[in-house]
């Protein structure tokens, strides 16, 4: 188990990398770092291989300090964004690298680097230089070179980020199989939502060098701490109506600033609602919570369709209602035109409610 | 048609000057090689003669009377020797401006500006230093003196390491940080990273910076003048010993110039194909 406690990392005297944050890497999970490009991913990584110090704060491998184990001591195995592929050596010599470094024999040596390099697809690039590999080829060899051996923790920054999408699939698959193969500690960082939510054990989302959540995926998707991880997590992200609270009796209604009503919650639902004046109130939703509305639906909110995407197996409209814009899924053989003016039903009770971007209730839909 | 009779006139002006800068260049080695080979006699006549009586007098002359052979082999210890120094210290030197950005720039800086001067201002103290250094027992224990190759190899490592750790210093940040921190993962201690991962891959460099580094220090002649008087002179003092009251020994000139020209052509041409850039193409995403 490896431990960040009240990690600080500066660079330079101004640029914070990582601000005072608590992370557990728990043995044989499969953590995934997900945030935007800058928030310090890779800077968790290279502290925990070593390659980096923090400012202040400390690490721990099984409640004992390894602040001062030198990189090539810890037995961390790491896979670099940019590759850092040794490019005067074949593919071949690039992959045994680390087991000749450990003194491993010839025969096993080979053994391994055909079954890692059978895996990624990469058999017959053996004899190759990287530097006539492509993107995608490099990539794969990098991270071959970091799973290749037997080690405590695996730190894999961003490794099928440059692949194709079909491609990437394939890899993610292969990885999560071997992870669970292994029983392998597995540290990965992902920009991609997609990603994060199908190979995490957990998530931990990192935004301008704090964890603004930690949980699995289901957590993160369903239960989303604040509203950077509900428009983060998610693809499409959640969208937001701004509204105002009118309580009466034993529920507290929300409506636009146009008194157009959006939801109803029990007032125990929302305990944590305060009455803030000025404090920015959102309801949130996932696009597959709401619904055009069809005749007879009440309370609908009316709004115009900005754009369309396509994403094949459903459709999701970006409807501008006001200042917001909330996007819709629906079915691919619904006809809509970009421009219409379309009602929007919502779940009334399914919502997610935000005051000042902090979660405050997630209500899951009545029964 | 037009085109084609462009094109071809283009090639021909292409083919032209190369041929014309090839004679400059080719030109003059061709003919030192032939006038090493000439009779005396054949050597001042005008119109110049292009066919004659070779001969190896010249080279028994340059070998024998003259001992040049001694003069070659002072000047291959001296420069190799130089060399050595210059490359390893201004390796481990650049290796650390490169990485830790010592002294900000500013001692780089002031590295370089040490080559900003002639030699000729420094060539008196240097003259006294080792004259008063070769009294010493250390120096002479050392063969730090006048006429002492030491006192040369330190000089020549004085001129030359500045250029040397300038050059390195921009293949050395053109090794991206990653590998050696991948190398470190791996499994290897920091002086392993430098050996197996670094300095492969600058050995373009290193190969550039000897090169220059041997090139300059055998065709060094102000420093060899005034600090030599004939124990540890080099091949051009040597040649100079050629000019003699009953006049220039072109012949043996032509020889000895012959000579000391081979080593300096075997060693670039072996170490042409170090010379090639980019060996750290492909190692991280371009």
């Amino acid at each position: 188990m490896y431990e960040l406690k009240s990690v600080h990392k500066r660079y330079g005297l101004s640029k914070v990398a990582l601000r005072k944050i608590d992370l557990t890497v728990r043995d044989r999970e499969f953590l995934v770092i997900y945030g935007p490009a800058g928030a310090g991913k890779s800077t968790i990584l290279n502290i925990l291989a070593g390659i980096a110090r923090p400012t202040s704060g400390d690490v721990l491998r099984d409640g004992e300090s390894i602040m001062h184990v030198p990189p090539e001591k810890r037995d961390a195995a790491m896979a670099f964004e940019n590759y850092a592929l040794y490019s005067h050596i074949s593919v071949g010599e690039n992959l045994a690298f680390p087991l000749h470094a450990r003194g491993m024999n010839r025969a096993d040596i080979d053994q391994r680097v055909k079954r890692i390099s059978g895996i990624l697809g990469i058999g017959h690039l053996l004899d190759r230089r990287p530097g006539f590999l492509s993107g995608g080829q490099r990539q794969r060899v990098a991270l071959g070179r970091a799973i290749i051996r037997p080690a405590d923790i695996y730190l894999l920054d961003e490794p099928v980020g440059h692949l194709d999408a079909k491609l990437r699939h394939k890899i993610r698959a292969e990885l999560k199989a071997l992870a669970e193969d292994l029983s392998a500690t597995v540290v990965f960082t992902t920009t991609s939502s997609r990603e994060a939510l199908a190979l995490g054990d957990r998530v931990a989302v990192l935004n301008s060098g704090r964890i603004e959540q930690i949980g699995t995926p289901a957590d993160l998707y369903h239960r989303p701490a604040n509203a950077f991880v509900a428009s983060f997590v998610g693809d499409p992200p959640m969208s937001f109506i701004s509204v105002e609270p009118r309580r009466g009796g034993d529920r507290v209604a929300f409506v636009t600033p146009d008194g157009m009503p959006v939801a109803a919650l029990a007032t125990d639902a929302v305990a944590g609602l305060r009455d803030e004046p000025g404090s920015t109130i959102q309801v949130g939703f996932r696009s597959n919570e709401v619904r055009l509305a069809e005749a007879g639906d009440p309370g609908t909110l009316r709004g115009r369709v900005d754009v369309i995407e396509n994403l094949g197996y459903v459709k999701i409209a970006l409807v501008g209602i006001g200042s917001d814009q909330v996007s819709v899924s629906f079915p691919t053989g619904k006809r809509l035109s970009v421009g219409e003016t379309v009602a929007i039903a919502f779940p009334r009770d399914a919502v997610h409610l935000f005051q000042n971007a902090r979660a405050i209730a997630h209500a899951a839909p009545s029964a | 048609m037009l085109q084609r009779d462009s094109s071809f006139a283009k090639e021909a002006l292409r083919y032209g000057l190369i041929v014309l800068v090839l004679g400059f260049i080719v030109f003059p080695i061709f003919w030192m090689i032939v006038t090493s080979f000439k009779p005396a006699a054949d050597i001042m006549v005008s119109p110049p003669r292009f066919l004659f009586t070779p001969t190896l007098e010249n080279y028994y002359h340059a070998i024998y009377d003259k001992n040049f052979l001694f003069y070659i082999k002072n000047t291959l210890f001296i420069s190799v020797a130089s060399t050595i120094l210059v490359v390893v210290a201004g390796s481990l030197a650049a290796y650390s401006f490169a990485r830790y950005n010592v002294g900000d720039g500013h001692i780089l800086f002031f590295i370089l500006s040490t080559k900003m001067f002639p030699a000729i201002a420094v060539i008196l103290p240097y003259f006294l230093i080792f004259r008063d250094i070769g009294k010493t027992d250390a120096g002479r224990f050392l063969g730090i003196g006048l006429d002492q190759p030491g006192a040369l190899i330190i000089s020549y490592t004085m001129f030359n390491l500045p250029f040397a750790i300038w050059l390195l210093v921009s293949f050395f940040q053109d090794i991206p940080r990653e590998l050696e921190h991948s190398a470190r993962l791996d499994g290897l201690s920091r002086l392993k990273v430098l050996r197996k991962v670094v300095f492969p891959l600058a050995a373009p460099g290193i190969a550039v910076t000897g090169v220059f580094t041997l090139i300059f220090c055998w065709n060094e002649f102000l420093f060899a003048y005034i600090l030599t008087r004939k124990a540890a002179s080099t091949v051009t003092v040597g040649v100079e010993s050629f000019f003699t009251l009953q006049g220039i020994l072109w012949g043996p000139v032509a020889a000895a110039a012959t000579i000391s020209v081979l080593p300096m052509m075997v060693f670039v041409l072996a170490m042409q194909r170090y010379m090639v850039r980019g060996l750290t193409f492909g190692a991280v995403r371009g």
